[in-house]
Order: structure tokens, then sequence, then C-alpha cells
């Protein structure tokens, strides 16, 4: 994990704006957040006053209906989207997009269909790893890690849904990102696969321990993986729950089925929304 | 892993059942039945006198006239002269067409500046100004170029624009949270997303330059085929014509079909 001096002893002036990254354990703060869009000329209120602390290392849930402003919330944090008020501070420093320390995963898996499974990893992995043969190995041992050993050369066409979207995650987590911020990665697909690729989101996860804020419609999802479900309201989005999960790590999804306090929770969060 | 059983493209699941040769054979067969067949109906109206012989030709006369003329030798200069233009006025082309599009596409102001001008120009049946091309450029290759050029450029212009617009918008921004600089997102994603616009582009260009330079050797005369389809029509030989048609479909077709051999090994990804 990158410490503060490793970030203080090379203040490149030339670097200073694209490889501008915070401290990691000054977590992410958000502040009297509020953000509107406009359509056809009228102001569509996406999130409202959100305040909202994540400590550096958590693994924080965001659950709402759809529409209710969590990828909003996530481009703001990615620093894709600027907002209109508010204060929010990513390792103590404002989102940009671009930030050597921040890694975000979108929905759709956004592989290039050009590029083959291991090309599409080195696609993000070379913005931070100069070294090809690093790069080559780190990949290797990725695409173990995700299961697809084997698959280096297969072209996104040639992969399942379930498979692509292993490529999408071990392209997010190969980057050792400080802050992973993950869209709803799960959604499309089906419940087997869905429970394999969150035990592997959980495996990836305990060994960089990033802080991760992960977007999803799925309660259950959340609970199982989280350190803290945050619960959105419709539209304007606001924090109408703040959930601790006591469930010990390391976790096993397929296990926590058979544990009655992952009920319980998931049915708190039931009666939350 | 079953996904991984159905999914692993070295598994013997993955390949091409048999039945689809036999199937393309059936194809072929029918393809060449229906050709056979206009042959025979143009044939049988010819011989009938249904419609007079001297302006629709004969099959059974153009199809021999054409290999003897293949054989004999009458093709061979014509054919490389219009050839050498048509490669020249597509290669020009091409390389202004994609400059252009990577102007335009790197920078919108200029995009919005010139997009009234090209579809103006594009409007334009350019046809028309090979005269025009002739007084200024004389009678030799260099007119059949322009001329060649005039027509495909626009052809090739609005594909690649075209394809340089369908990037898919999740690209862009896994592109941007990353950090990627502007030129490489055009190297590395605008540029694969728009090329097989930019193929499909450059083969329709192609039949194009073919259009240009033919027409400009009808109207301007010299050696090239389009002079020679002129002179048979002028003599009122008819199948002459339909033999250096022949000759000329064969001729963009073979241009097409080398187009295809070179997008199958760049865009290996999408047949994958
Ligand atoms: N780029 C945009 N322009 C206009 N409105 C938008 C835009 N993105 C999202 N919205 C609107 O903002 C609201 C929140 O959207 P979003 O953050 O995508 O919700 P969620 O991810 O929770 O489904 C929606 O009502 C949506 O229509
Ligand atoms: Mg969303």
């Amino acid at each position: 994990m990158h410490d503060r001096v490793s970030v203080d002893v090379e203040p490149h002036p030339a670097d200073a704006k694209s490889s501008q990254a915070g401290s990691a354990e000054a977590g992410i703060r958000i502040a009297g957040l509020s953000h509107n869009y406009w359509q056809q000329g009228k102001p569509i209120l996406a999130v409202k006053d959100i305040d909202l602390d994540i400590p550096a290392h958590t693994f924080v849930s965001i659950v709402g209906a759809s529409g209710c402003g969590k990828t909003t919330l996530l481009d703001i944090l990615s620093g894709l989207v600027t907002p209109q008020s508010g204060l929010v501070t990513v390792g103590g420093e404002s989102p940009q997009a671009g930030r050597k320390d921040c890694a975000r995963m979108f929905a759709r898996d956004a592989l290039l269909p050009w590029r083959t499974a291991a090309k599409n990893i080195d696609f993000a992995l070379a913005t931070r790893l100069a070294d090809r043969a690093q790069r080559a190995e780190r990949i290797g041992e990725l695409l173990k890690a995700v299961g697809l050993d084997g698959f280096q050369n297969a072209y996104p066409r040639q992969l399942s849904q379930g498979m692509r979207q292993r490529v999408a995650l071990a392209r997010s987590f190969a980057l050792r990102s400080e802050f992973v911020f993950l869209d709803e990665p799960f959604g499309a697909l089906d419940a087997l696969t869905k429970v394999a690729l969150q035990d592997l989101l959980l495996k990836l996860w305990e060994e960089i321990r990033s802080t991760v804020v992960l977007v999803t419609h799925d309660l259950a999802e959340a609970v199982a993986l989280s350190d803290r479900v945050i619960v959105m309201s419709s539209r304007p989005g606001t924090i109408v729950a703040d959930i601790d999960i006591d469930l010990r790590r390391p976790r096993d999804v397929k296990a926590l089925q058979s544990v009655a306090r992952f009920h319980e929770l998931v049915a708190e969060l039931w009666g939350r929304l | 892993m079953t996904e991984k059983a159905l999914r692993n493209p070295t598994s013997p699941g993955f390949q091409a059942p048999k039945s689809a040769w036999s199937g393309r054979l059936a194809l072929l067969a029918g393809q060449i039945g229906l050709l056979a067949a206009i042959m025979g109906i143009w044939e049988w109206a010819a011989v009938a006198e249904i419609v007079p012989r001297a302006f629709i030709g004969q099959p059974s006369v153009f199809i021999p006239a054409f290999f003897s003329g293949l054989l004999n030798g009458t093709y061979f200069s014509a054919t490389l002269i219009t050839m050498q233009a048509v490669l020249t006025a597509f290669c020009i082309g091409s390389f202004l067409a994609l400059f252009t599009a990577l102007v335009m596409t790197a920078a919108p102001p200029v995009e919005r500046l010139l997009s009234p001008f090209i579809d103006a120009l594009n409007a334009l049946p350019r046809v028309a100004l090979i005269p025009l091309f002739i007084i200024w450029f004389g009678l030799g290759i260099t007119q059949k170029v322009v001329s060649g050029v005039s027509i495909m450029y626009f052809v090739l212009l609005s594909a690649t624009l075209a394809g340089a617009k369908s990037v898919d918008p999740d690209h862009l921004l896994l592109a941007r949270s990353l950090g990627i600089p502007r030129w490489q997102v055009f190297l590395q994603i605008v540029v694969p997303s728009a090329i097989p616009s930019i193929f499909a582009g450059m083969k329709l260009g192609m039949i194009y330059t073919v259009l240009g330079v033919i027409t400009a050797e009808l109207i301007a005369g010299g050696r090239g085929l389009g002079t020679l389809v002129s002179y048979y029509s002028n003599t009122f030989d008819t199948n002459g014509v339909f033999a250096v048609l022949i000759l000329l479909i064969i001729l963009t077709s073979c241009l097409a079909g080398l187009m295809n051999a070179v997008e199958k090994r760049i865009g290996r990804w999408r047949l994958a």
C-alpha cells in the first residue's frame, strides 16, 4: 500500500496534475453534496444533501432504487461529473478523472472488443506501470486469480458475460488503486455466476484492502460484501439509512446463505428501503 | 468450470458444423444456376429477336469475345492504363479522406466549420465536373485521377466520420477515468472503432474510383478501358462493349476481394 511518504517524496511538477494522488488514509469525505442535471431546460435534482464519511480501507455499498442517483454519486467520486454544490474529497484531494490512486468499474464490462483479455487488462495497467515485463507478469497472475488461466488470447466475443466481467474485475484490480468505485458490476449476471464473482471480488479486495464504494440494487449482495451499507431514497437521492454489517471476515458468500445474522441484516435493509 | 468448456476456442465443440460446407456449395450452385438462367434468357431474347440483337448483344458472342480479347492482348495495355489511374486515384483519395477525417475528428471546431461545405460538394453531381477537369488538366492521366479522387473522396470521408462517431461511450468514459491522453484515446479507441466503417467506405470508394476514371476516359478518350467501351459503342459493337464490362466487373471484384483479405487480417477480433 502507498504511504504518505512515497507521495510526498516525488513532487515532480510535470506529474503534479495527472498523478495528483491523495493520501490513502484520509478516506472519502462528502459534505452537503447536491447535483442537478439539466433535461430539456429543466433541472433534475439527482442527489441532494449527501453527507458521508468513509474511512480508508472500508468496503461500503450504496443501495437504492434505479434512478436514485447512485451512478451520479460514483461519477462525482471518480471526477467524471463536477458537482454543483458541496464538498467532496477522496484521499484528501478533490476528485479528478484519471487520478492514479482511483479505479472505476462500469456497469457494462466496457472491454475493448478488438483487444484480447490480456490486452484489455494491459490497456489500464499501462497507465500505471511502464515496465512491459512486469505488466505481463501481473496480468498472468490476475487472469489466474479470476479463473481465466489460458484465456489471455481470447477476444471478448469469445467469452461469456460472466467471463467478460471477470476480465473487467481483473482490469480494475490490476491497478491496485487505493480507491475503487464499482457501479453495479454484477447487475446483468445470473444468480450462480453472481455469487462466484462476488467471492472473487472479496478475494481480490482482501489482498489490497482498498477503499471500495460499490453501487448495487441487490440488497443481499450489499450485505454479503460490505462493512457498511448506505441506503438512498428515490430521486432526489438522499441518505436514509447507514447500516454497519457486523459479519466477520474473511467471508464466503455461499456460506453466508446459511448464516442467520446475514438474513437479519438483509431483512433490516428491506425495512429501510 | 462449465462456461470454460463451452467457450474454449480450442475445444472440439467450437468448430463449425460440417453441414456448413454443403450449405455453401448449394448456395454457389444456386448462384451459378441463376447466372446461367439470366444468360439463357438473354441469349434467347437475342436469337428470337425479341429485342434487336444490335441493341443487347448476345452472350454466346460477347463471352467468347471477352476471352479472346483477354488472350490476344487487346485489353492488356488498356487495363494497365486504366488501373494505373484507378490505383493512383484510390491512394490519393484515401489519404486525403482519412487525413481530413482525422483532423475533423480530433478538432470538432474544424468539423463544424467544414461540414456545410463538404455537404454542398458532396451534393454536387461531380461527374458534371469532368469536362472542366479536362479543360484544367488536359487529356492525360491527371484529369482521370482528379475525377476518380473527386468522387471517392467524399464516399470514404463520410464513412470514416460516421465510424468515428460510433465509438462506445463506455469506452470513452473508461479512458477518461484512466487518465489516458486525448491523442491516445484517438489512436487506441476512436480509430479501432472506426475501422469497420473505414473498410466499408474503402470498398465502396474503390467502386466509385473506377466509376470516375472510366467516365473520364469515356469523355476524354485516350487508351484506357473506358475509351475501349466508347470505341465499341460508337461502332455499334454491342458485344464488344459487354466483353469489356465483364473485364471491369472482374477487375473491380478482385480489388474488393483484396480489400476484404486485408480487412480480415486487421479485424480478426470481429470474426473470432
Ligand atoms: N447525463 C445526464 N443528463 C441528464 N440527466 C441525467 C444524467 N445522468 C443521470 N441523469 C438523471 O439523474 C437521475 C439519477 O441517475 P443515476 O445516477 O444514473 O441513477 P442510478 O445510477 O441510481 O440508477 C436519473 O433520474 C437520471 O435520469
Ligand atoms: Mg446507475
